[in-house]
């Protein structure tokens, strides 16, 4: 096990401050101090190598926990065991084995190219001229920035700064790496090889906690997600249980020759009636086999286009969000 | 500790790169921190040609002891005191948190990203007024010349302590950038020789915020005339650099515990 987390609770002190203009006047010289519960006890383990995804909505309290275990901050309760340290505890000797990817906040030096700010880390990680090499020139290359690497940073695409950035978190060869929301705002081909390199990372033993709005990540690259939302763990499995957590669910669009029969039956619920000979529903495969549904159908009223699809997994976070 | 200073010399290599990328603009921003410095002695000119003068103090006595405030300026602007503003902007626009994750001294690694390289401007000016008093002062005795260089150590301690308490500050009072006018209205104390003020401000400034330390104590040992407070003023400097690393550690535990 190389991350333990139990119990993890963290309460921010905060001012509440009014609207008006008298209130904030007024807040100048009394501020009425308010509590938040950002975090009210989670625990969850991970295993060395594993890709986990978490996912939660604006505020649910994913950025304090990626916080809390990256060291920057301390928690108000709970214990943490990282590859036997405690982040906040033993930060110096904690942060030099891990990696962390901020897709908002840039390492990267703004006037100068990446190379420079690489060299920078080579000097706060100590990283042997070898080893340094070594990963610059792999990662290069896996992530085919080639001499994109000594060109201003400010003259490279978002895509291109996000490689750059990946290459920074990683060249102390960090055994686990914090991904916060690293693909935001790239373009399909970017978010893909951005996706490839993770994925290859992972195969060579890297442990990734992201984060990230984006499902397609999810979906893409982790094998476990982790759903947070009000500071509590409310979904923690492998993403094909995400997709089964409401029961076995297909979206069927169908048209038919004649007048569709009647669909009020248990594991049926009509989600667009577009006309007698069509719909889009959702079908409950666990109470209703799809064969039988398409059967009755069929016979009733001659199906003329099916559609059968997977429940979009947007569906089922909207709903372990509400 | 060799890894150490590896790390903060790439960092100045770093930030020198940084501040090369836009040359016309740096050259002229280091003259204009070279010039903003010269209000004290240009008043101080006027002062002493319009036969007014400091009892007890020649104009190039004067120029001195503020010669020496801005060498002590010219080399903690550049080397440490950039912390400051770094803080300062880190925590307001967030990139504060990735100093945390790296596994270094938070205060080393903010001075090293801190370099400010045009403050090098502070630097010459300060060694040319130094220089100009010195031609026309008597020649100082080389034991004059050793305490005079153990007192201006001592000054670069009190600036570090400054720099150390402001960069605190900046941590907790987000986005105030206030902090600069704070620090030269307490230290322009030391731009000018202690006697002139009342007795409780003289005090002040070398046993409680030890000012006077800047400029004027290690001006009057090289001047062959130390003061009596001189030792006093000494512990103080290192009890105030002791004082601000606590509010610095305090302060950077408040962020951490509130997430800035």
């Amino acid at each position: 096990m190389i991350i333990k987390v139990e119990n993890l609770t963290k309460t921010y002190k905060s001012y509440e401050r009014g609207n008006t203009f008298r209130e904030a006047v007024y807040s100048l010289f009394v501020r009425k101090t308010k509590y938040v519960e950002a975090l009210k006890g989670i625990s969850f383990t991970m295993e060395k190598g594993e890709l986990v995804g978490f996912l939660g909505p604006n505020g649910a309290g994913k950025s304090t926990t990626l916080k809390i275990l990256t060291g920057i901050l301390f928690p108000t309760g709970g214990k943490v065991d990282i590859m036997g340290y405690t982040p906040w505890k033993d930060r110096k000797k904690y942060v030099a084995h891990i990696g962390a990817v901020f897709g908002q906040k840039s390492q990267l030096l703004w006037d100068i190219p990446p190379i420079d700010a690489f060299y920078l880390n080579k000097a706060i990680y100590s990283i042997p001229d070898k080893i340094f090499k070594k990963n610059l020139d792999n990662m290069v290359e896996l992530l085919n920035v080639g001499d994109l690497i000594k060109k201003p940073t400010r003259l490279l695409s978002l895509g291109e700064r996000m490689k750059c950035e990946f290459i920074m978190a990683m060249l102390h060869n960090p055994e686990i790496v914090f991904l916060d929301e690293p693909t935001i705002g790239l373009d399909v081909i970017a978010k893909d090889k951005i996706r490839e390199f993770i994925l290859e990372m992972n195969k060579q033993g890297v442990t990734f906690i992201l984060t990230t709005h984006d499902l397609d990540d999810v979906e893409r690259l982790a094998q476990r997600v982790i759903v947070i939302n009000h500071g509590q763990i409310v979904f923690d499995n492998s993403i094909d249980a995400l997709r089964k957590h409401f029961g076995e669910k297909k979206v069927v669009s169908v048209s038919t020759h004649n007048p569709l029969p009647s669909l009020d039956m248990p594991g049926v619920l009509v989600k667009n009636k577009i006309s007698e000979y069509n719909a889009e529903l959702e079908l409950d495969v666990s109470k209703l086999e799809l064969n039988k549904f398409i059967d009755y159908i069929n016979k009733n009223s001659t199906i003329n286009d099916l559609l059968v699809q997977s429940l979009p997994i947007e569906d089922v976070i909207k709903d372990l969000y509400s | 500790m060799i890894s150490a200073i590896r790390m903060h010399l790439q960092g100045i290599k770093t930030a020198l790169a940084v501040r090369m990328a836009y040359r016309a603009d740096f050259f002229i921003s280091a003259f204009i921190m070279l010039i903003s410095e010269f209000f004290g002695p240009l008043l101080t000119y006027l002062i002493y040609s319009n036969e007014s003068s400091i009892p007890g103090w020649s104009m190039y006595e004067v120029l001195l002891i503020q010669g020496i405030f801005l060498l002590a300026k010219g080399i903690s602007f550049p080397f440490f005191f950039g912390m400051v503003w770094n803080v300062l902007e880190r925590v307001q626009n967030g990139t504060f948190d990735l100093i945390l994750i790296k596994p270094r001294s938070v205060l080393q690694l903010v001075i090293v990203t801190g370099f400010d390289s045009e403050d090098l401007g502070k630097l010459l000016g300060g060694v040319a007024l130094f220089a100009v008093a010195l031609y026309h002062l008597p020649p100082a005795e080389p034991l004059q010349w050793l305490t005079f260089a153990v007192l201006f150590m001592i000054s670069l301690i009190v600036m570090f302590g400054f720099g150390v308490i402001l960069a605190g500050l900046g941590i907790v009072w987000i986005g105030n950038y206030r902090v600069y006018e704070i620090f030269s209205s307490i230290t322009n104390f030391g731009m000018y020789p202690a006697p002139i003020f009342p007795k409780l401000l003289q005090t002040i400034i070398t046993s409680v915020i030890p000012v006077a330390m800047l400029g004027f104590i290690p001006a009057s040992a090289l001047l062959g005339k130390p003061t009596e407070n001189t030792l006093y003023a000494i512990i103080i400097s290192f009890v105030f650099l002791f004082a601000s690393l606590l509010f610095w550690k305090t302060m950077l535990r408040k962020y951490t515990s509130a997430g800035g």
